[in-house]
């Protein structure tokens, strides 16, 4: 069994600062370094798109399910995209059943902004009539084991979860006045357009670090998560106590660009994308 | 809300060569495939892989009891919560916790107290976590055989193993472990446990109708095919520590080699 307990004992909170500050982990890695991600898609069959997704020891599962709905009134010709999250009582003694609680729903929105604000999901693809009739699509991550950094982790599980989709392709009948089925398949590679990628930085004193795991974040005062596309910053999420300086931002945006630019390269997610047509 | 595929039940659930939907014999059970130790954070956990079905359970306690008023000061008390993920179903299944899922929490922790010594543990509590991933018929059955196997994982001292299965009829056929469409246009449904110390049953449920000649016959066609899970669960058990001996013997061989 791991080390989870709630609190963190002096000595190894001391040792683990220590180490930081000679730019070294306790589990060996650099500080601008990730745990290896591992990726499989498309695990669950209920499902129309999913992702199990581990960094390091955090394990995500993220499936896709779709409805046919109304469109908001503000918005009559986009499909929706919603995201949510869970923090299942299996991943951790921390953990505690019940409606999700602030972790959880901190999850799922720093996900949701991080894709809904970089352009990821073709929402316009997703309308089968205007003001009528749209997509509604449900993205539902399940942390399976949790060792810090579910942020990442589930950015990670639900871009998968996306690009591995399948959903079926409606058209709608004026005669019945309903959706039908075209017997073809909208997939990943129709409605994901940008890959975004969230990238979370711990803070302990004045070290930063990337990817914090769970007993850095114990002890850590506080994380900034950085949602980042190609060329652009889409979201940004500060958590805990701790305070950040304005050169120490700027640092980590130009930081966050660079390492996502080579996370994307070497998670090589479209090769998730459905094979389906 | 609707979807643009309805969920339609075929008219047959045999095919012309006699066999089911999926290429099986009446009393053949589904591939099954078991792993222990898939969650790390947790004092004993199991995996399952039943057909389509995919369960992960996961055991913490020995531990305190939360909320303190249900700690008992002369025994332990088991609490098991089975819940279903919202994309393991073919319509959306709402994400909190509904009557059916609280049900089978109720009867697998029924169904398992028996085998435990929770007098050897007053006032605290064993939980087990059983989160349904993709579910496909079955999952009460899968649950309780993977929440045991959870069980044994985390080491808490068992009388023995349970193991669990539906049999049922469809078509007018006696068929065993019937797979969701089975389950859905089938006509009877009865899914069963047993404690092997006792060789007694432990869950009983029935939805259908059946003759006593029936009921008899259902009772032997489930005890073959429990005998079958419970050898499979014990592999699994016995597989963890063998793989272990060998890493040790590895580790040893190549200390050896370095003097």
């Amino acid at each position: 069994m791991m080390d989870v307990k709630r609190i963190i004992s002096k000595i190894e909170r001391d040792y683990i600062i220590s180490n930081l500050k000679k730019e070294e982990r306790i589990d060996e890695r650099g500080l601008w370094e990730y745990r290896k991600f591992q990726i499989k898609s498309d695990v669950i069959a209920s499902a129309e798109g999913s992702a199990d997704v581990s960094l390091g020891e955090t394990r995500i599962i993220t499936g896709l399910k779709y409805e046919v709905g109304t469109p908001f009134p503000d918005l009559p010709d986009k499909g929706v995209c919603t995201v949510m999250a869970e923090l299942l009582p299996i991943a951790s003694p921390l953990f505690e059943r019940g409606p999700p609680d602030e972790q959880s729903i901190e999850l799922a929105r720093v996900v949701d902004r991080g894709i809904r604000h970089a352009d990821c999901v073709q929402t316009q693809k997703l309308c089968i009539k205007e003001k009528v009739s749209v997509y509604i699509l449900f993205v539902d991550m399940y942390v399976i084991n949790y060792q810090g950094n579910l942020i990442d982790t589930g950015a990670v599980s639900a871009l998968t979860t996306l690009l591995s989709a399948h959903i079926p392709e409606g058209i709608w009948n004026e005669e019945k006045g309903e959706a039908e089925w075209t017997g073809k398949y909208f997939t990943g590679k129709n409605i994901v357009n940008e890959l975004p990628l969230a990238i979370t930085y711990g803070k302990i004193d004045d070290i930063v670090f990337l990817d914090p795991s769970l007993p850095e974040e114990l002890v850590s005062e506080g994380k900034i998560s950085i949602s980042v596309t190609e060329d652009k910053i889409t979201s940004i999420q500060k958590s805990g106590a701790a305070t950040f300086s304005i050169d120490e931002i700027k640092m980590l945006g130009k930081k966050s660009l660079e390492i996502g630019k080579k996370l994307r390269k070497d998670l090589n997610l479209l090769q998730y994308q459905s094979k389906i047509k | 809300m609707p979807l643009i595929i309805k969920d339609e039940y075929p008219e047959t659930l045999f095919r012309e060569d006699g066999k089911r939907l999926d290429g099986r014999d009446l009393n053949e059970l589904r591939p099954i495939k078991m792993e222990v130790g898939i969650v790390p954070n947790a004092d004993g956990s199991a995996y399952l892989e039943w057909g389509n079905n995919k369960i992960y359970a996961a055991v913490y306690g020995p531990r305190e009891v939360h909320p303190h008023h249900l700690s008992k000061p002369d025994k332990g008390i088991l609490r098991v919560f089975y819940r279903m993920a919202t994309f393991s179903v073919f319509d959306r299944k709402r994400p909190a916790p509904g009557r059916r899922e609280k049900e089978i929490s109720m009867i697998v922790a029924d169904c398992i107290e028996p085998l435990l010594f929770l007098e050897l543990y007053p006032g605290t509590s064993f939980e087990v976590f059983i989160e349904v991933m993709d579910a496909d018929g079955g999952t009460r059955c899968a649950s309780t055989t993977v929440a045991a196997l959870a069980l044994a994982d985390a080491g808490v001292p068992m009388k023995s193993l349970v193991s669990s299965v539906a049999v049922g009829k469809i078509d007018g056929k006696k068929v065993v472990d019937l797979s969701g469409i089975e389950d859905k246009a089938g006509d009877a449904d009865l899914p069963i446990a047993i404690t092997w110390y006792n060789e007694e049953i432990s869950l009983l449920q029935f939805d259908g109708d059946m003759n006593l000649d029936e009921m008899n016959e259902f009772l032997d066609l489930a005890k073959d095919a429990l005998k079958e899970i419970h050898q499979i669960q014990l592999n699994t058990l016995k597989s963890k520590y063998i793989k272990l001996q060998e890493e040790t013997l590895k580790q040893k061989d190549n200390k050896k080699g370095e003097k």
